[in-house]
């Protein structure tokens, strides 16, 4: 019974909705969309039928158009979650079940906040004598005219309250992670596919936050509003991008595994074209999240990688005293060679991976610059070396004779 | 014909080869095995369980390399080694029994260079019930030392086993 109703991840008032026919027979998402299509179309028939100024119904729209977007954003976050696969680290995958849990919690917390604004602001609207009324409805509105726009302010606050719920519980979320993965041990970790869906979960929470700009228009006469709208978009947009950048900084590789990578100084690059295999040692760098190796740009792998990008990459630590001590790393999936155009786009990481290079490898470094060397083998960066990022698909793991998949 | 000198003692020399195999997506895999080198087929062999990705990689497509090599995290000038590329052969995986005489005696022999050069970690293991006895018939294969290259073709006539 639990479970099932952890497995919805549905907030009251789209439960609620969702529960009234025609909303009912649509899927969530498309029930969302139909509903604030409704509102529009009411808006817009309210807005003629009581002679309502122009401007006013184009405000309006505008709340609606917002209230869309974030519901648009919003909405992703369910899905997303529930696709989810529970971290290979018992702390983490509490911590992450724990935020699901408040974050969809049959107690309905995430309603608070809305109503948290929603209730001060209508008493600000109707007793405060803010001229916002009169602006937007004209003297005496009528009180259907009224009700409407007292919906449409629910569905608003509503909606910031997601989005200040989501955003500061997001925060909290990533630095906890941040903390647990400093403790990890062995093969623990989060898998890079989870942590991706994370980071993304915060972009579009940037988005939330700067969209909320749009409503400024509407509150231009209240200064007082007006500042309230500005500090709600930047706490929000501010705490997701604090959040995402907390998550770019969670180790992706088990500490097993970073530490290999991290320590190795040699792997081997495996391609693969039309069937024919090919396989040699290369020098590369670890920066803690990405790795980087470098190919002379006359070499044969790197006219088979421009071709078929798919590669194996193998890193290990060969011991023949203790072989079961033996540990080796290979990382499947694809390259990504950095060329002349990703100077103007990637200038920071290319010449980060240089640095690293040049730290690692100094003798490398040095044997490299000289120009008694062939043309192909000088290490004048991005002419004739070229550098390539590998972006792992699968992770398989031995230590000693033991054979384990990793998760990425 | 003989491969030439620095190739060989690569060969003998080194404890660990990188096999690369791709299945028939074009999908590379890589992983280190214990090898032999035979001098007088001039062939490489290994030994993996039947169950692993490399076979599976080679029942789909043959084609194989391996690079066996010395590095120097120092000096990239004492970096050396060879790869070489062939297809491969897969020795029968029945019953000793149901295996043909040559196959045994391949069996026999591949395994007791085995033993001898891996004595430190096999030890007096016998050879595991999945394991198979994979053959690489080099068709060309590359030297390096620091930034010079020499590359081998091999013709197609040597000896075959199976």
């Amino acid at each position: 019974m639990d479970k099932s109703e952890k497995k919805e991840m549905k907030w009251i008032y789209e439960e609620i909705v969702g529960r009234i026919p025609p909303f009912s027979l649509l899927s969530y998402k498309y029930s969302i969309l139909l509903q604030l299509l409704l509102l529009l179309v009411i808006g817009i028939f309210l807005g003629f039928v009581f002679n309502i100024e122009q401007i006013s119904m184009l405000y309006g729209s505008l709340a609606i158009l917002v209230a869309v977007s974030w519901s648009l954003l919003i909405l992703q976050l369910a899905p997303t979650l529930r696709k989810f696969r529970a971290p290979l680290s018992k702390d983490e995958n509490e911590l992450l079940e724990r935020y699901k849990d408040i974050l969809f919690n049959r107690n309905h917390y995430e309603a608070v906040p809305g109503l948290v604004i929603f209730i001060p602001f209508m008493f600000y609207l109707f007793y405060q004598g803010t001229d916002l009324l009169e602006m937007w409805l004209g003297k005496e509105p009528h009180i259907i005219l009224l009700l409407f726009v007292s919906l449409l302010i629910w569905d608003i606050c509503y909606r910031m309250g997601l989005g200040l719920w989501t955003s500061a519980l997001a925060l909290w979320r990533s630095i906890r992670l941040k903390r647990l993965a400093e403790k990890r041990t062995e093969l623990e970790h989060t898998p890079y596919t989870e942590l991706r869906y994370l980071q993304k979960l915060d972009i579009n929470n940037v988005f939330f936050g700067i969209i909320s700009l749009l409503l400024l228009p509407i509150f231009k006469t209240d200064e007082f509003l007006f500042t309230v709208i500005l500090v709600f978009m930047f706490f929000v947009t501010f705490t997701s991008v604090i959040s995402a950048y907390i998550i770019s900084k969670v180790p992706w590789l088990p500490p097993d595994i970073y530490d290999l990578v991290n320590e190795s100084s040699f792997a081997y690059i495996g391609t693969s074209l039309g069937g024919i295999t090919h396989v040699t040692p290369v020098v590369y760098v670890f920066d803690g999240q990405k790795i980087y190796f470098n190919t002379s740009k006359e070499a044969k792998k790197l006219k088979t990688m421009q071709q078929n990008n798919k590669v194996a990459f193998l890193i290990d630590k060969r011991d023949m005293s203790n072989i079961y001590e033996n540990k080796a790393v290979m990382f499947t999936g694809e390259v990504k060679i950095y060329g002349l155009i990703d100077i103007p786009l990637r200038l920071f990481s290319m010449l980060g991976a240089l640095k690293l290079f040049m730290k690692k490898y100094p003798e490398y470094t040095k044997k490299y610059s000289s120009s008694e060397l062939p043309k192909a083998w000088q290490l004048t960066p991005i002419i004739s070396r070229i550098l390539v990022e590998v972006k792992p698909v699968k992770i398989i793991y031995w230590r000693g004779a033991k054979q384990i998949s990793v998760p990425v | 014909m003989q491969i030439p000198d620095e190739m060989r003692n690569i060969l003998y020399a080194n404890y660990f080869g990188y096999v690369c195999t791709s299945d028939r997506f074009d999908q590379p895999h890589l992983t280190p095995v214990f090898f032999v080198y035979d001098e007088n087929s001039q062939k490489i062999f290994f030994i993996t369980n039947e169950r692993s990705k490399k076979i599976k990689n080679l029942t789909e497509n043959p084609n194989v390399s391996i690079t066996i090599d010395i590095r120097d995290p120092v000096n990239p000038f004492n970096n050396e080694g060879v790869m070489a590329q062939g297809t491969a052969n897969i020795t029968d995986r029945a019953p000793i029994y149901f295996l043909s005489e040559e196959t045994l005696q391949l069996y026999y022999d591949i395994y007791l260079e085995f033993k001898s050069k891996y004595q430190k970690v096999i030890d007096n293991k016998p050879m595991g019930e999945n394991d198979v006895i994979i053959q690489i018939n080099i068709e060309k294969m590359v030297y390096w030392k620091g930034p010079h290259f020499k590359s081998l073709k091999f013709s197609k006539d040597s000896q075959v086993f199976f």
